[in-house]
């Protein structure tokens, strides 16, 4: 018997006029690893609702055609009987926790004790699932304290424990470090490989390539083909769907890997020879004609504490200014910590900050306002008012600009981000991926000589990350200072020169990207990694630090 | 307060004893001070319920509920000592609005019982945890939605204060400014209602989502990972708390 098997589906969300999902058909083998491809709004999010049941038991709206998980038809069955046999974890870790329970060991219990599983039992698959996430320190812990990378194991481990036949994964590593989004990945192979179907969508296309047995392309609700990862991947039309292929294969591409057009290319490190780029030199860099200067932020001898005894900035000595930088650093390293205390939105137990020639502690989070901009990791943290112009208008407003300047100064941000359409619509109403522009938006309109991103990849597909690529780069060409804080290495290589590297509330590294690259030994203890195309250089016989796609040749 | 609970991780006396019994506690309390209504007496219970929270080494932390309180109580004295009913001894006067003495002596009475009130609540709020207390009520019977709508309640004012903690970052970053005197605050309030009430509407959304997926409406039995054992003295407070009880009621019938 088929583990999953989707006839015909076809869905609406009630009160929208396009189908979601569109005529969906495919089958799945039971301890499948199955990859979701497709860009933001293909309706990934829609499928892994619709095959755990939540459409149509929980989202209701039109629905059509027919989705077995073995024999048990989804649609004729109540949830909970559903999810007995498919757990979905999702990509914001903070919404999967129950709120019920007040350690981690007691939130990995709640589903096993709401489907009455045995004491022991209980205890045995806790420690176990506990034990493969590595999250057993963390047992006695209140999730509320948990670091986004470490809800989403406990979210993971929650769902496992469980033991569904089928795992749903949307997006489970958009918030991890490097390290642990491959843990994760890791995980659930094993998992498939004791017989547990997959399916996962995921925006990290290298990950997806190496670990699934098959890929479902998806675009506007549409199935548009199945296939192995080399199938799918070595597809030309890639583009028209909003997919980049990994590293991999745009590299075998572009080094003419290729004898006859249907064969396929290679998908994964493995597949590459171990020789060919020994000769490659990069091109001699070319001075900027201009050295743009910006705004300074000079950190000196930073300490801070939420609680005491527990320190998370252990006397951080940093100094930003020029080209956009990149912080990069595991969960928990302090990164978010360090830009509150930038912006004075918290201040400095020990040590100082200026930022602009300011002291933080001589100012307050709104007068500083006028000078750096932040842009918080999830949107909904940030955005508050009814209408998606006046939300953009609020900042500009606070800091003295005339109402006329701030309307102008919002709508040109819109237009910028490509939310002028919107201006008129309610924030709640809008997709999380362009909710974040709008957040983008309601910060750059402030017109501010600092702009800090707080992990502005998260959520996005391939074809927004060169779009904020390209913003960073102009931001710095107008004269400001950009700072990111990052865990996407590729888009880290691809985009700063300059990378601050953090650990364990420390400054580990502060320099050029390629030599934060080239420290084997302090990316591993900083839960980092190489970006993929550096990998791929290093295989086939380059020994230096390449940084970007383009470099190969 | 900043982990979603009231509760306050302690090692006393009170904390050992099981939520039901603390719950009794709280009827027993609060219902003989309106059985009895005299001064002294609700007076004494109020003082036993203080020692309760001392004992529990949680009495700091009801001050600040207290003093949320505090806009009730004064209500209280202002409208009871000017209306109420029985006005013949003028005690004194505020501008031109007399206080009457049997007003504000009632209006000290209902004072004395809010008080006790908040303080029993307290007893129970700060020295058990809440899954703890929910878990309880749910293995005599109770069903576990209405187990869970009762835990969201007791956490719905924590959770609260963090969704605020998070807008008004968002708007100081973006130049409202929030710190400064006490106008500043309150102008500075006024914004953050609309965006914590739809934010809370959304999580409740993805709350819900994320109970589904847990099995939570399953039908099947449910088992509990903790054993409840490791309570203490619970046999006899109920006996104590019933026994005191009785008394109250025999003295209002017979005295």
């Amino acid at each position: 018997m088929k583990s999953i098997r989707v006839e015909q589906l076809k869905y609406k969300y009630p009160g929208s006029d396009h189908f979601v999902l569109d005529e969906l058909s495919f089958t799945v083998e039971r301890g499948d690893f199955i990859g979701i491809a497709g860009e933001n709004g293909a309706g990934k999010t829609t499928l892994c609702y619709a095959l755990s049941g939540l459409v149509p038991h929980f989202f209701k709206g039109s629905y059509g055609g027919n989705v077995f998980i073995g024999d048990l038809e989804v649609y004729t069955h109540s949830m909970s009987e559903i999810t007995a046999r498919v757990g979905l974890v999702f990509d914001n870790p903070f919404s999967q926790m129950t709120g019920a329970k007040y350690t981690v060991y007691d939130e990995i219990a709640f589903g096993l004790e709401n489907l009455g599983v045995p004491r022991e039992e209980m205890h045995r698959r806790i420690q176990k699932c506990m034990k493969q996430l590595k999250i057993e320190e963390l047992w006695n812990v209140n999730p509320f304290y948990l670091s986004g990378g470490q809800l989403q194991r406990v979210a993971i481990a929650s769902v496992m424990a469980m033991k569904p036949d089928i795992l749903i994964l949307d997006e489970p590593t958009s918030q991890l470090d490097p390290q642990g989004a491959e843990e994760v990945f890791q995980v659930v192979e094993q998992l498939s490989a004791q017989g547990v179907t997959i399916m996962m969508a995921e925006q990290k296309i290298e990950k997806l390539a190496a670990y699934s047995d098959r890929i479902l392309l998806m675009n506007k609700g549409k199935l548009i083909c199945e296939g192995t990862p080399a199938e799918i991947f070595s597809r030309d039309d890639l583009d028209d769907y909003g997919i980049e292929p990994p590293v991999y294969t745009s590299a075998a591409r572009s080094l003419k890997f290729r004898q006859h057009t249907p064969a396929n290319l290679p998908v994964v490190l493995g597949e590459m020879p171990t020789f060919g780029l020994e000769k490659l030199s990069l091109p001699f860099p070319h001075e900027e004609a201009v050295d743009v200067k910006t705004a300074e932020i000079v950190v000196s001898d930073l300490s801070f504490s939420y609680e005491k005894d527990s320190e998370i900035i252990k006397g951080i000595n940093l100094k930003l200014s020029g080209k956009p930088l990149a912080i990069i650093g595991q969960n928990g390293a302090g990164k978010t910590t360090l830009v509150k205390l930038l912006k004075a939105l918290v201040k400095p137990q020990k040590g100082e900050i200026t930022v602009d020639g300011v002291k933080t502690t001589d100012t307050t989070a709104a007068k500083l306002a006028a000078v750096i901009g932040l842009i918080f990791q999830n949107p909904n943290d940030q955005i508050f008012k009814s209408k998606v112009l006046d939300e953009v208008m609020f900042g500009p407003l606070n800091i003295g600009q005339s109402p006329e300047t701030a309307k102008a100064n919002a709508l040109k941000m819109l237009d910028r981000v490509g939310m002028a359409s919107k201006k008129d619509e309610n924030p709640y109403d809008l997709s999380l991926a362009e909710r974040k522009l709008v957040a983008v938006a309601s910060v750059l309109a402030m017109d501010t000589k600092v702009v800090i991103f707080d992990e502005p990849t998260i959520g996005q597909d391939a074809m927004g990350k060169v779009k904020l690529s390209l913003l960073i780069n102009e931001l710095y060409a107008q004269g400001k200072l950009v700072v990111c804080i990052l865990h996407d290495m590729d888009f880290v290589a691809e985009t700063f020169e300059h990378t601050v590297i953090l650990g364990g509330g420390r400054v580990l590294f502060n320099g050029e990207t390629r030599t934060a690259f080239s420290q084997d030994e302090l990316l591993r203890e900083a839960g980092l990694e190489q970006p993929h195309v550096t990998q791929l250089a290093r295989r086939m016989g380059y020994t230096g630090i390449l940084l970007k796609k383009s470099e190969l040749h | 307060m900043k982990n979603g609970t009231f509760y306050v991780e302690k090692a006393s006396i009170v904390h050992d004893v099981d939520p039901l019994s603390k719950l009794l506690f709280v009827f027993v309390s609060v219902g003989v001070t309106y059985i009895l209504s005299t001064h002294s007496f609700v007076l004494g219970v109020l003082a036993i319920t203080l020692l309760v929270l001392l004992l529990g080494k949680v009495l700091q932390y009801i001050f600040p509920i207290i003093g949320l309180s505090l806009v009730l109580i004064f209500s209280i004295i202002i409208v009871q000592g000017f209306f109420h009913p029985d006005r013949s001894t003028l005690w004194f006067t505020i501008g031109s609005v007399p206080i009457y003495k049997e007003g504000f002596s009632y209006a000290l009475l209902l004072t004395l019982r809010v008080l006790n009130m908040v303080c029993a609540f307290g007893v129970l709020i700060l020295t058990t945890k809440p899954d703890d207390l929910v878990q309880s009520l749910i293995r005599k019977g109770m069903s576990p939605k209405i187990g869970y709508v009762l835990l969201s309640v007791l956490q719905i004012l924590p959770q609260m204060l963090a969704v605020t903690g998070k807008i008004t970052d968002a708007q100081r970053s973006r130049g409202m400014e929030t710190e400064g005197g006490f106008i500043t605050r309150v102008k500075s309030f006024i914004p953050l209602l609309t965006p914590v009430v739809l934010n809370s509407i959304n999580d409740t959304r993805d709350r819900s989502i994320a109970l589904e997926i847990r099995g939570f409406n399953s039908t099947s039995e449910r088992t509990f990972l903790h054993e409840t054992n490791h309570f203490k003295y619970g046999f006899v407070i109920k006996v104590l708390l019933a026994v005191s009880l009785a008394a109250v009621i025999a003295w209002r019938i017979f005295i």
